[in-house]
């Protein structure tokens, strides 16, 4: 039997859930998250590495200014790990070179730091009319073309395996617990609320932060919203379904700040929290793209992955959440005055890891016994 | 934008490295074919999948080894 088959039909839920994450970050940078900022998971990750003490980014007067327990990291992974164990897609998997995701995740954070975030951030700041973050999105479309070009050449970081739900519930409920911790103030830093200059203190309220990520987490474990994802398949199978989130997460978000008179119009200078160095935020996106196509996702996707039950993604998180504590702690992280002391030198380094990285799982196969 | 869809054999992999290794087994082998991201109705998992016409199975499976990594085959409406 042979019946026809509309795109709308076979991409709505991407669609939607373009719509519903563009809107949420308008929402939750209205509320009280920083300017272009309403998600950011490379930036929430860093913050929750500030709350646990990993990183002490300070101000002249030692106030910690990158420091919060970011409810929307707990709520996506756990927006994610409801809609997979209702759809019985909750499954113990991992075991797929655990190490070397580790790394990656690490690379790909130091990356996004220095470009000023992940590539949700990155469509989130175009919509803002940050013309900085165009820059960095053709440097994540050549990152992700180079790690397809190794994935077509055989790229393998091995086969994940069954593992006991035991152990893929145990990042997530670490997670929460020490949210809540952090979150009474038993553990923890904190940045001041509404501290001047400081991204960690400009925040919406945690129940509106949780509601948003629970339900980004959720839709998006449905519909497989990825960002490295959708340009993988468009370049490789002419497909662009995922890419096509990618466009409606752009629109909302500038019509959103067209509603709420934002969107100061189109521009490369006087965005918040982006610096204007070309080169450097081309640089920094093209270690995230390559980085997250060896990956096999963005760290948006990881999250989810990880409410989904993958081991390999928790432990790439985790990677990044220490990549965070690193670029902060070795100058490596920029800010909105340009990039860090040794920001250079992060992404060579992160640049010669991923060709390492990427040589050796390619071409170095395992001896066959 | 209408499409015609039609009954394709879905393969699917535990690695990408699987997906990659089938194109050039095919190809290799004259069958026709084409990589797919995995359809979302049989996993939530953003893989590659391998998809042909189900007639050419008959042609394939004389092909196949044991370490040929293949994780799922399945009939579907593409």
């Amino acid at each position: 039997m042979v019946k026809k088959k509309n795109w709308l039909a076979k991409n709505w839920l991407i669609l939607l859930t373009g719509l519903i994450v563009g809107a949420a970050a308008v929402i939750l940078s209205k509320l009280g998250n920083p300017g272009n900022m309403g998600f950011c998971i490379a930036c929430f990750e860093r913050d929750i590495a500030g709350a646990l003490g990993l990183q002490r980014a300070a101000n002249p007067a030692g106030e910690p200014i990158l420091s919060y327990f970011r409810p929307e990291i707990v709520g996506i992974i756990f927006g994610s790990l409801i809609m997979a164990v209702g759809a019985k897609e909750f499954k113990g998997k991992g075991g797929s070179s655990p190490v070397i995701r580790f790394i990656l995740g690490a690379v790909v954070m130091i990356g996004a730091l220095v470009f000023l975030g992940c590539p949700l951030r990155m469509v989130i700041r175009i919509g803002g009319g940050d013309l900085n973050a165009v820059v960095g999105l053709a440097g994540f479309i050549v990152g992700i073309l180079v790690g397809v070009v190794f994935l077509k050449c055989g790229f393998n970081l091995g086969r994940a395996h069954e593992q006991k739900k035991a152990e893929a519930g145990a990042f997530p409920a670490g997670l929460l617990l020490m949210f809540i911790l952090c979150t009474v103030g038993v553990i923890g830093v904190v940045t001041t609320a509404g501290l001047e200059g400081a991204p960690g203190g400009a925040r919406a309220p945690w129940y509106a932060s949780i509601i948003a990520g629970l339900v980004v987490g959720a839709i998006c474990q449905r519909s497989r919203f990825c960002m490295a994802g959708g340009i993988r398949d468009a370049v490789m199978f002419r497909d662009f379904g995922l890419i096509a989130g990618f466009g409606m997460v752009i629109v909302t978000v500038l019509v959103g700040n067209l509603i709420l008179g934002n969107f100061k119009g189109f521009a490369m200078e006087g965005n918040p929290i982006a610096h204007t160095d070309g080169l450097w935020n081309f640089l920094g996106m093209v270690v995230v793209g390559w980085g997250s196509a060896l990956l096999g996702g963005c760290p948006l996707r990881q999250l989810v992955l990880t409410g989904e039950g993958n081991s390999d993604s928790a432990i790439t998180v985790c990677g990044m959440i220490v990549g965070a504590a690193f670029s902060h702690n070795f100058k490596m992280a920029s800010n909105g005055m340009g990039t860090g002391e040794n920001g250079h030198l992060g992404v060579y380094i992160g640049l010669g890891i991923l060709v390492v990285v990427s040589l050796l799982f390619t071409f170095c196969k395992k001896k066959e016994n | 934008m209408l499409k015609q869809a039609e009954k394709r054999l879905v393969i699917t992999f535990h690695t990408t490295a699987g997906a990659m290794a089938m194109e050039k087994l095919c190809k290799k082998n004259a069958i026709p074919g084409r990589l797919v991201p995995v359809p979302r109705e049989l996993t939530s998992d953003c893989g590659i999948a391998w998809s042909m016409a189900p007639a050419d199975r008959a042609h394939l499976e004389p092909l196949l080894t044991g370490d040929s990594d293949i994780s799922g085959v399945y009939e579907l409406m593409l």
